[in-house]
């Protein structure tokens, strides 16, 4: 329920007048509907009374109630057009809102972790999340509360003509209506659960029999894996046969509310006429009434799959949107220095074993830096605690602004433009080729057909490997961050294109401090200084000059 | 923004589905059809009371009122549960055809769906195929037959009644159409455009490192709620018509309603003469008339509310047959033995050309490797060293010549487990270290494997928790070692085939890697395509493919 208080504060949080509006055109329609069949069950009774005598015809006023069911049909009719344009503006307001928060929560520093290691899984469950909460309004609020408001007009309406019958008709809607809905959300829930991972299963599944075709293949398990994800779609089909039966039952139990309600009535009914409480247009306008208040419950089927389906998101979402943020920015080291660390011991997330132990080095500004070491010695998780993206176990880090271009360059869909402004906002068209300039990319650019305002696709789809580091790269320059902390620049790139961006690389020694985390000659060549990093620790601090120095470098690869 | 993918709107394949079954489908048309006695019974009851009749009389009716109802709650729900049966299976039938087609695909083959194409069109994407055949196919059914017979019901007391009803009818789908035909472009749009914004969402969060890095977190949540508003204002104008479309159902069966009302009602005081068979319709039939009248366009409604079911419906059956398409296939193995007295590799002749190419990669290729040689194969790129690695391993099948493993074919020293795997980019499957090593291979001897692989250490560190996806938070190093750690936790290869083990490598870790290979091939057969120099000096022989021309580079 919890999970559901923070979910729905997330919807709520704007619009509230527009959705509150919207749902009371809603109820309005809903009562329209109501009204307009009984009072035609109460007309014609009345009339088929009144036309017995041509005299009692005569008197009877058949302009008022035909002008009422006439009003009353038009008005249903706009009224739901109001509605259904009213809401579904709204709602995609909130929605708006809810996407722009949970991006927010989603950016901090743990959950982007989780995300940076299990993208796709993670992004699917998202989505399927995120799909269920877009119908918190509109597929559960609304109508439950359509239902809620015409069993309690009902319930009124009768009460004016018999009290103990009102209230026993309404209090049978509404409890016989929304204990079935509710038991049936609850037990939706679960399976809405063990769904949802299914799906997932299958989904994970089928990438590693077609990724990993060639391994399963030569290990003799290519067959075993497809009846994984055979099994994978046994469990989902079971969680939706079990949803389709709470949803059947439920369907059942709530369209039997209406001839249970209905066959009583017409008893009680009939008993009240017996006595003379009421006429026989009076006994007509109350069965229709309760028919028709009845109706909206029968929607409640679907709700209640869909309260479970929301439910078992919004409990998955929850505890991301109030997650704190986990790493605090470092601190400015005194004086002349970019980076000091301290005795910083620190490891990658859910890692059994720390990468960084007990660890100190200080690095000047303006100061380029290779750090090397063998794979595995804790390099990426320096450049990730510089760049704070993770937070110490132990010691002291301080540092400036440091942004980090990582090996996977990672451009989004939008202009060449956007891309860049990403660093800077208010950046100039001028500062923009500026930059591609300096990253070697201004000519490609110019090339573009729409230049600057290209479409770059999904990944930076449209480019190609080089170009996209070279595009990466332009956009740390544009950053305004004192320090560039580069992890393998040149990984995987041609001997022409690595050089290059070494070249442009060096040409901007001394106006930033540089730390390059390398296995590369070619990338460690343009620093003044080297660390060398074994197990976690520092084995090693050379200056260029120093013997050690070479030394370090001619252990490099020379590709 | 990306196109929107354009639905091909044509009626595909229902034909060739089975739908939910003759039985589902009529019992479907059934339950609704329970309203007419129960309204019968009703509009009886109310005469009675108006009549004067004692309550007795109205006891059985209000019981027959009750079970009808009750009798059309069964009816629902049991033919509910038949429609979705079938349509489940029917999505489980799919869904196996389409993995054995895509597993029978050799891995070599460029046109196999991506694992990405795959994942989304096996899971989510087919997903829609259940509601199209469980709701849309019954609801379509039931707006064939209903009317009609709503319309039949009312024939024997009104003419007039039945005829507005029968002629809304014709005008309904026209309205509809009219409507409808914007409305459905609205809706495509809108989902489109929807999916625009979440694609947006995901593919920011994709690259969520970049922007924490870049500071750029609260710019980029304020250009997302722009974008999301931007479309918000689109989209409301185009779902302003979209919403004609059930306005349009709404006015006509509220008008239907009030119309009939008003008609009766007049009819009762005896105003209106005509539209009955010429005698005075008593209270209970004209009250019948009405309470039916509801139920004419009942079901109109409800295929309108499922009309988006079909679009989604035929598109995930259209992604589930693409998968089912065929391309080239695994070659098949014919269960012969493999003998270990032979040579390891006996090739004659050897001519392969990819599909869809021209010329061939490797042609005329001969070569022979004893039992326990370690041999390199070196060539500049584009000379067929993946393929012809690819075809020793059983991946696929050579166009002329003969490949002869230990006396056997590739396909049968594979499936006799004779050959072990080093790829370039061994995949990352979802669970831990350990798992990764034995892919499910009961008796794999995981310590063992892990030891020859130096990768002790590593497991350590990542204990039991899975690893990242595509191998996050692993280095390039660690990779390869995986994938020797794979091949040495098969106690019965006799073959290794390792593909540029230490390409895109630093020196210690390439020396790293080469010593555990060696370890590995001790008392097996090597085969491994390399340019590295320190690695070729480890081979006792190397062989040199030379390019065919046009594949050069």
């Amino acid at each position: 329920m919890k999970a559901l208080r923070t979910v729905l504060r997330l919807f709520l949080a704007e619009k509230r007048l527009m959705l509150a509006l919207a749902f009371t055109l809603a109820a309005l329609t809903g009562l329209a509907g109501v009204a307009l069949l009984s009072l035609s069950g109460w007309f014609i009774t009345a009339t088929a009374l009144a036309g017995l005598s041509s005299a009692t015809a005569l008197a009877f006023d058949v302009f008022a109630p035909s002008a009422g069911i006439r009003f009353l049909a038009l008005f249903r009719t706009a009224g739901r057009y109001g509605e259904r344009v009213i809401s579904h503006d709204a709602t995609l307001a909130v929605l708006a809102g809810m996407r722009e928060l949970l991006f927010r929560s989603f950016a901090r520093s743990r959950a982007a972790r989780a995300l940076e290691r299990n993208p796709a899984r993670l992004l699917f469950r998202l989505t399927l999340d995120v799909d269920a909460l877009d119908g918190l309004y509109l597929r559960l609020i609304v109508p439950v509360g359509v239902a809620l408001i015409s069993a309690l007009t009902a319930l009124l309406a009768l009460s004016f003509i018999d009290g103990a019958t009102g209230i026993a008709t309404g209090l049978f809607l509404i409890i016989g209506g929304f204990g079935v809905a509710l038991m049936a959300a609850m037990r939706a829930e679960k399976q809405a659960r063990l769904r949802a991972a299914a799906l997932e299963a299958l989904r994970s599944r089928v990438i590693d029999l077609v990724s990993g075709a060639t391994d399963l293949l030569m290990a003799g398990r290519l067959g075993e894996r497809r009846a994984d994800v055979l099994a994978a779609d046994s469990r989902l089909a079971e969680a939706d046969d079990r949803l389709n039966r709470v949803e059947t039952f439920a369907g059942f139990a709530l369209a039997a509310l209406a001839p249970m309600a209905g066959g009583i009535l017409l008893v009680a009914l009939a008993i009240l006429v017996s006595r003379g409480t009421i006429g026989a247009p009076g006994a007509a306008f109350a069965l229709l009434l309760v028919l028709a208040a009845a109706e909206p419950f029968t929607a409640l089927k679907r709700v209640a799959v869909e309260a479970g389906r929301i439910l078992a998101a919004a409990k998955r979402i929850a505890p991301q949107v109030e997650a704190e943020d986990d790493v605090v920015p470092p601190a400015p080291p005194p004086s002349d220095l970019a980076i000091r660390l301290e005795n910083v011991t620190a490891r990658h997330p859910g890692a059994a074993r720390a990468s960084l132990t007990a660890a100190s080095l200080s690095i000047k500004q303006g100061e380029t830096v290779a750090l090397i070491g063998p794979s595995g010695a804790g390099k990426s998780t320096l450049l990730a605690l510089i760049a704070h993206e993770i937070a110490l176990d132990a010691g002291r880090l301080e540092s400036l602004d440091a942004s980090l271009l990582t090996q996977r360059a990672e451009l989004f869909a939008d202009t060449l433009a956007g891309n860049l402004r990403l660093a800077k906002p208010d950046a100039t068209e001028d500062e923009l080729w500026h930059v591609l300039t300096m990253a070697g990319l201004a000519e490609t650019a110019r090339a573009l057909p729409d230049g600057l305002a290209t479409w770059l696709g999904e990944g930076g789809a449209g480019l190609s490997g080089g170009e996209r580091r070279r595009l990466s790269l332009a956009r740390l320059l544009l950053h305004d961050a004192p320090i560039l902390l580069l992890d393998e620049p040149t990984e995987a790139l041609d001997q022409k294109t690595a050089s290059d961006i070494m070249e442009r690389l060096e040409a901007i020694k001394g106006q930033k401090t540089l730390l390059i985390a390398t296995h590369a000659a070619r990338e460690a060549l343009i620093a003044e200084r080297v660390f060398i990093l074994v197990n976690g620790q520092f084995a090693g601090d050379y200056r260029r000059g120093d013997e050690g120095f070479d030394a370090a470098i001619a252990t490099l690869r020379d590709a | 923004m990306s196109k929107p993918e354009t639905i091909d709107t044509k009626p595909v394949a229902a034909k060739r589905l089975p739908g939910p079954g003759r039985a589902a489908v009529s019992l479907t048309v059934l339950a609704p059809l329970m309203w007419l006695p129960q309204a019968g019974l009703a509009a009886h009851a109310i005469g009675l009371l108006a009549d004067g009749a004692p309550v007795s009389a109205v006891l059985p009716l209000a019981a027959g009122f009750t079970l009808f109802g009750l009798l059309r709650a069964a009816l629902d729900a049991v033919s509910g549960r038949l429609a979705f049966k079938a349509a489940r299976a029917e999505l489980s039938a799919r869904r196996a055809a389409a993995l054995t087609s895509l597993s029978a695909r050799s891995p070599v083959d460029i046109t196999r769906p991506s694992s990405g194409e795959a994942a989304s069109a096996l899971a989510e994407q087919s997903e829609m195929l259940t509601p199209w055949l469980s709701r849309y196919v019954p609801a379509k059914a039931k707006a064939m037959i209903v009317p009609f017979v709503v319309a039949a019901a009312t024939l024997p007391f009104s003419w007039i009644a039945a005829l507005a009803l029968l002629i809304t009818a014709p005008v309904i789908p026209l309205f509809m159409a009219l409507v409808g035909m914007k409305a459905q472009k609205a809706s495509e749009k809108q989902l489109a455009r929807m999916s625009d914004v979440n694609s947006y969402l995901m593919d920011r969060l994709r690259g969520l490192r970049t922007i924490r890095t870049l500071g750029a977190v609260d710019a980029t949540a304020k250009r997302l709620r722009h974008e999301a508003e931007d479309l918000k204002r689109r989209t409301m104008a185009v779902l302003r018509i979209a919403f004609l479309t059930s306005a349009t159902l709404e006015l006509f069966s509220a008008l239907g309603v009030a119309l009939t009302a008003v008609y009766i009602g007049f009819h009762l005081l005896g105003f209106i003469d005509i539209g009955t068979w010429g005698t005075k319709l008593s209270l209970s039939q004209g009250l019948f008339v009405l309470m039916i009248a509801p139920s004419f366009f009942e079901p109109l409604r409800e295929l309108s509310a499922v009309w988006h079911d079909r679009a989604a419906g035929e598109a995930a059956l259209k992604s589930l047959e693409k998968m089912t398409e065929r391309g080239t296939d695994l070659p098949q193995g014919a269960g012969a033995f493999v003998n270990p007295l032979e040579d390891a590799v006996q090739v004659d002749n050897l001519t392969y050309t990819h599909p869809g190419r021209e010329t061939p990669v490797l042609e005329g290729f001969n070569l022979t490797v004893k039992a326990g040689e370690r041999i390199a194969i070196s060539a500049p790129s584009g000379a067929g060293k993946s393929t012809l690695l690819s075809l020793l391993a059983g991946l696929a099948t050579q166009d002329v010549g003969q490949v002869l493993l230990f006396g056997t074919s590739a396909a049968d020293a594979r499936d006799a487990g004779s050959i072990a795997w080093v790829g370039q980019n061994a995949h990352i499957f979802s669970g831990s270290m350990a798992a990764n090593v034995a892919l499910g291979r009961a008796d794999a001897p995981v310590a063992d494997a892990l030891h020859v692989a130096r990768l002790e250490a590593v497991a350590e560190t990542h204990g039991k928790a899975p690893l990242g996806e595509g191998g996050r938070g692993l280095s390039g190093g660690e990779v390869v070692r995986l994938a020797i750690a794979r091949a040495a936790a098969n106690p019965w290869a006799r073959l290794i085939i390792a593909d540029e083990p230490t390409a895109h490598l630093d020196a210690a870790t390439a020396e790293l890697v080469t010593e555990s290979l060696l370890e590995l091939a001790k008392d097996r057969t090597l085969i491994v395509a390399t340019h590295d120099a320190a690695l070729l000096a480890c081979m006792d022989r190397v062989v040199t493919l030379i390019a065919a021309p046009e594949n050069a580079t």
